[in-house]
């Protein structure tokens, strides 16, 4: 039954009948709480992605994998990053596979992407809210591809670490018209930081916001966030 | 005291922060240690300075003294006084942030005192928020700051906003003043007053308002019968049943109504009383609603029957005729046979009564019955009776199927002597969805006085796809024949979205 569906997944595209794939449903299904039936079906996974496939197979693949894919999985995913067609397909399976060898893949393909795929992998890297990559997207916040800059600027407000603070404050210095943008990645920071107890980090940031200087509903985000700190149990028992 | 005292990140903000502005919400502890000038992060990470920061804290806590002028420095303090600034705040948002802080966070007293003291300071707009926040809040410390405002403000949505708030954080000592403000000049208070005392909680309320309900004026003796029916204050039955026969008729539909919400069966004989009592047309229909109510509330057919002719034993003989039609609207098979009786009986007035209950049964389980009396009936008014009763019973949506209801049609157009009683038969045909009852409708389609009235009882069957769809190219057919017979335009375009295989939305009334 699996090897039949292994066959009609070659041929696979969205107008076909999915019920000729249900055994690959099943069988990720029954593989639940069953670590030798999920390596199995991965590495059928994985060798199914590295043959001559068509494209929405190979959009197929990717989402089993993003249920089922482990390290071994991300070798064969990193290879779609670079492609036009299943990038973001891809991304979707490393965002979700939680090992770490899946960001480092996604850290790597950074500085040999361009355009749309560069602002992909970014977005992907702070949708796993990668600490490590850091560095690289505060390099990425002056850029002179406005979209890139942008996806490096959420991506860090997504981290969220105080790490991600300090290179958004120094790019805020020089923001023009980005500043909106910088200034939003830095109120998520907060609610980050808060929401990981760090909460004189996360209310100073806010009450930098609350002058009279900023936009109404900067100061408004902001205050809520003061509010939200001072609200805290580990700040009320001081 | 670590977290605290941690050296937050001047650096950190300093492009946004103007040097102008205080850090009004900084204490002086934490202040001293952000005036370091070590680098946030490398102090962050930086093991030593934690023991730093720690021992610092320490020694602050060792020579703080106790009592007010620490808590007036804690952060607690810090909160109530960021949401007092802000509720004092002319932009509606920032004010919302803080009274939505006020309702879940910065409990106690002394905070609620610290609230209630920004009442006077604002505008109406601003006291009704803070009041309707006080409410949610539930500490009932607020609760003179309000009675104060309600008696000094002069605006009516302040004054209800505070009689609101009651509900919440009131006692039975407000019970008085509530009632009172049930018979307010303004709707508002009014409403604001019932709503409170559906809302305040107490056992001695209920005994309270029920007693207040015995001496009131007629209008707030209703509204308070109202309101211990919403309070689901069943162990005030007598009251109910008292007020079910008043004088006065607000008072006795509400009390009836409230019988109907949460009356017993033991209380039906009093509510027959009440229907008896109940002035004919709105409030009688209404009072033997509220009987069916309660009735339907005993789940076995039989014993409702027999606890509803117990009732009526308790009723003298010569009123139970004027019960005839609330025996009808309970139903059962129990009670057939005894309307029966009266609907063929020798006596023309309890005749009309009987068919009268008889077309007024929930089901189809006496058609047969009517069908009888309007094939014997010598009296045309009577046979005219019966006839409607019968087309109005047979075409009713019970748990019959479709097909039985056509066949009810069928002998009803048999059974129909003129053209409005086959006008009428034609027009209840719609309730069977069958393609069957289309079928019968065709013939009369070619017959002038009735093709109106059949083109719309054909779209009105066609309107239901589980009906049209399998019969689609015989609905497509007649669909035609309707377009081309009607003159009603909005017939016609029923007809084509059907033939399309559409909708059609029914105009609200």
């Amino acid at each position: 039954m699996l090897d039949t569906a292994f066959d009609a997944l070659k041929t696979f595209d969205w107008g076909s009948d999915l019920a000729a794939l249900a055994p690959i449903e099943d069988a990720a299904t029954a593989s639940h709480g069953k670590p030798e039936a999920r390596q199995d079906l991965e590495n059928r996974l994985i060798t199914a992605l590295k043959g001559i496939l068509t494209r929405d197979a190979q959009d197929y693949i990717c989402r089993k994998l993003a249920n089922v894919g482990t390290a071994a999985a991300v070798p064969a995913l990193a290879g779609l990053l670079v492609n036009k067609g299943n990038s973001h397909m891809s991304r979707f399976a490393l965002e979700q596979i939680p090992a770490p060898e899946a960001a480092s893949a996604l850290r790597d393909v950074l500085p040999k992407v361009n355009g749309d795929l560069k602002v992909g992998v970014i977005s992907s890297i702070g949708a796993r809210r990668d600490r490590v990559a850091v560095d690289a997207l505060s390099g990425l916040l002056a850029d002179s591809d406005a979209s890139v800059a942008r996806a490096a600027t959420l991506a860090l407000g997504a981290i969220g670490s105080a790490e991600s603070v300090t290179a958004l404050q120094t790019a805020l210095r020089a923001a023009g018209d980005r500043r909106q943008t910088i200034i939003d990645a830095i109120l998520s920071c907060a609610e980050s930081l808060l929401a990981n107890n760090q909460i004189a980090n996360a209310s100073s940031i806010y009450k930098a916001f609350t002058d009279e200087s900023q936009p109404r509903l900067v100061r408004l985000a902001a205050t809520r966030g003061l509010l939200a700190c001072a609200s805290q149990p580990a700040v009320r028992s001081i | 005291m670590a977290d605290v005292g941690h050296p937050v990140a001047p650096e950190l903000i300093e492009d946004t922060s103007s040097p102008k502005t205080p850090m009004q919400w900084r204490t002086p502890r934490t202040l001293s240690l952000d005036n370091t000038n070590y680098p946030l992060f490398l102090r962050d990470r930086s093991m030593s300075q934690r023991i730093l920061n720690g021992i610092v804290a320490l020694c602050l806590m060792a020579v703080l003294p106790p009592g007010d002028t620490w808590a007036a420095e804690n952060p607690s303090e810090d909160l109530v006084q960021m949401i007092v600034k802000l509720i004092g705040d002319s932009d509606k948002e920032f004010r919302a942030a803080g009274l939505d802080k006020l309702r879940t966070s910065a409990k106690g007293a002394a905070a609620t005192q610290q609230f209630t003291s920004m009442l006077k300071k604002l505008d109406p707009q601003g006291q009704v928020a803070l009041l309707n926040a006080l409410a949610d809040r539930g500490d009932a410390s607020a609760r003179s700051s309000i009675l104060e405002l309600i008696s000094s403000s002069k605006d009516d949505s302040v004054r209800a906003a505070g009689i609101a708030a009651l509900g919440n954080l009131g006692s039975a000592a407000d019970l008085p003043f509530l009632i009172k403000s049930l018979a307010a000049a303004s709707n508002i208070e009014q409403a604001a007053a019932k709503q409170s005392l559906i809302k305040i909680a107490g056992e001695s309320v209920s005994p309270a308002l029920a007693l207040e309900s015995k001496s009131a004026s007629p209008a707030v003796r209703a509204t308070l019968i109202e309101v211990l029916a919403t309070r689901r204050a069943s162990e005030e039955g007598p009251t109910f049943v008292a007020a079910a026969i008043d004088d006065n008729g607000q008072v006795r539909s509400a009390a009836m109504n409230a019988l109907g919400q949460i009356g017993r069966p033991e209380q039906l004989a009093a509510m027959l009383a009440g229907v008896l009592k109940a002035a004919k047309g709105g409030e009688r229909d209404s009072a033997e609603r509220n009987v069916v109510s309660v009735c339907t509330r005993i789940d076995n057919q039989d014993q409702r029957a027999t606890k509803l002719i117990e009732a009526l034993n308790t009723i003298p003989v010569s009123d139970r005729d004027e019960l005839l039609s609330l025996v009808g609207r309970v139903g059962g098979k129990k009670l057939i046979d005894f309307v029966a009786d009266i609907a063929f009986g020798n006596d023309s007035a309890r005749r009309k009564l009987g068919i009268d209950a008889l077309s007024k049964w929930p089901d189809a389980s006496v058609a047969d019955k009517l069908l009888e009396i309007v094939n014997k009936a010598s009296d045309p008014a009577e046979r005219n009776q019966a006839f409607q009763g019968y087309v109005k019973i047979g075409a009713t949506r019970d748990n019959r199927n479709d097909k039985q209801r056509l066949d009810r049609m069928k002998d009803a157009m048999k059974a129909a002597k003129t053209p409005e009683e086959q006008t009428l038969v034609i027009n209840r045909t719609r309730t069977s969805y069958d393609v069957d009852a289309v079928r019968f409708m065709l013939p009369y389609l070619d017959q002038p006085p009735f093709a109106q009235a059949t083109c719309e009882t054909i779209v009105e069957i066609a309107h239901h796809r589980e009906v049209r769809d399998p019969n689609k190219a015989e609905f497509d057919k007649i669909l035609d024949k309707v377009i081309e017979v009607t003159k009603d335009p909005v017939v016609v375009d029923r007809a084509q979205r059907y033939k399309r295989g559409e909708t059609w939305e029914r105009p609200k009334k």
